[in-house]
């Protein structure tokens, strides 16, 4: 799970390493009282890791949690470039870059869907919504990217 | 409501319609071949994003589970792990801790009839058993071995004819009988061998017994009759160590004699006493 938590992370901090340092040691330590299978415990690891990377954000004050709405997002078009590299290789590194291109919630709920493995229902409790402004964000963020791949004139 | 929204394109983004492929999408499930090339794109992109780990993704593996490692072999987890022990036995369920009083009552038991061995109050078998095992006095000599009647523990353990080396078996010879025997306070045969009706802490005195021949020798572990109460054909013991043994026996108790010693009718002797220093 190291590297989707990895990537998870590189999506909404700037220390993903130390952060997810830090989750890990509160897995270790927390890990007698964990009660549950292996989705609960992608969800466990996953809210600890989005609450460790809050409290760095918080200690740094370097990048302040502020949820962005939709109007706000599209106020900051992806530039070309990033989906332009991201197409062109396809590779992990330049995708991971398209979606940190997003409005953070949307990038972070679509990072838990796809890369984490979690479900609406568990997302909705990570996050702290309810799980169809989960789906709806979802929704909204995809079609964004989709818009960058067709605004990028790529076909697959 | 789809129908009704002004700008609808089909298979193309922006549209509400294409939910469900955008779940296929988030669930990473393979989508139609007939959607839009910029899904198939997207469905690629967050493949790739789900995939595999790269080289730089473990960066520091190695040091990280050897650090873990070093973590878990220190000697300050053993906290951990006797709270886990300690839980786990607390929570264990009760017929876990059935041998545990098992071996509690089996230790009392034990406990009891070793200093009831020391004293020297036990029926000649078992005191020479005592004194082969654990070193307590022999039983006077001349002593034959009397049958074992009175229950001295929780647990006794019934002599058997190999045990006994008696001349005459068991009051309670059946081996059935003896299984029958249960509590501490039971006596075999009782009413089969002369208990008092009315007495029931009073047991025959030495020679009372029935079947008991006048000439069978008197056990230290029954309490010595008053002068009065020995009949002419009962048989005093060959040494004085019975009786006196006996007096020193009761005096050396830690605890009072019980209050059931008095009162009992002539040719009874009270068998609390005897059950007593067996405890």
């Amino acid at each position: 799970m190291q590297p989707a938590l990895l990537r998870y992370l590189r999506v909404i901090t700037a220390e993903p390493e130390d952060v997810a340092g830090e989750t890990w040691i509160q897995v270790v330590t927390g890990l007698r009282r964990f009660r549950g299978g292996e989705q609960d415990f992608r969800a466990w690891l996953f809210a600890i890791a989005r609450n460790r990377a809050a409290d760095a954000g918080r200690s740094r004050h370097r990048r302040p949690v502020v949820p962005l709405d939709m109007t706000e997002a599209a106020q900051h078009p992806t530039t070309a470039d990033a989906a332009d590299q991201a197409l062109e290789a396809v590779s992990t590194q330049a995708a991971m870059e398209l979606i940190k291109s997003l409005p953070r919630e949307q990038a972070e709920i679509i990072m838990l869907r796809v890369v984490a493995g979690l479900d609406a229902g568990d997302v909705a409790k990570i996050v702290g919504k309810t799980p169809g402004a989960v789906r709806v964000a979802a929704h909204r963020g995809l079609r964004r990217l989709a818009g960058q791949v067709a605004q990028a004139g790529v076909t697959l | 409501m789809h129908d009704e929204m002004p700008g609808f394109f089909p298979g193309r983004p922006g549209g509400e319609h294409d939910e469900p492929l955008l779940d296929m999408i988030l669930e990473r499930r393979p989508i139609p071949p007939g959607a839009s090339p910029e899904f198939h794109g997207l469905a690629r992109m967050l493949a790739a994003v789900a995939g595999p780990a790269e080289p730089g993704d473990l960066a520091g593996q190695d040091a990280a589970q050897a650090a873990f490692a070093r973590l878990a072999s220190r000697p300050g987890t053993s906290h951990a792990a006797l709270r886990s022990a300690r839980r786990s036995l607390s929570e264990r369920p009760a017929r876990g801790r059935l041998p545990l009083a098992a071996a509690l009552a089996v230790a009392a038991a034990g406990l009891g009839s070793t200093a009831a061995a020391f004293v020297g109050v036990l029926p000649s078998p078992i005191q020479h058993f005592a004194h082969d095992t654990i070193g307590a006095p022999p039983p006077p000599h001349g002593v034959s071995a009397r049958p074992l009647t009175v229950a001295s523990s929780p647990m006794p353990r019934h002599p058997r004819p190999s045990d006994t080396g008696s001349r005459r078996p068991a009051v309670s010879p059946d081996p059935v009988s003896d299984k029958t025997h249960r509590g501490p306070l039971s006596v075999h045969g009782r009413k089969a061998h002369g208990a008092v009706p009315g007495h029931a802490s009073c047991i025959p005195a030495l020679g009372q017994d029935d079947g008991g021949a006048a000439g069978d020798a008197q056990n230290s572990v029954w309490p010595s009759p008053a002068p009065n109460q020995v009949k002419p054909g009962a048989t005093q013991s060959p040494t004085p160590s019975g009786p006196s043994q006996n007096r020193a026996s009761a005096e050396s108790l830690p605890w009072p004699l019980p209050s059931a010693m008095k009162g009992c009718p002539a040719g009874t002797t009270p068998y609390q006493e005897t059950h007593a220093s067996g405890r």
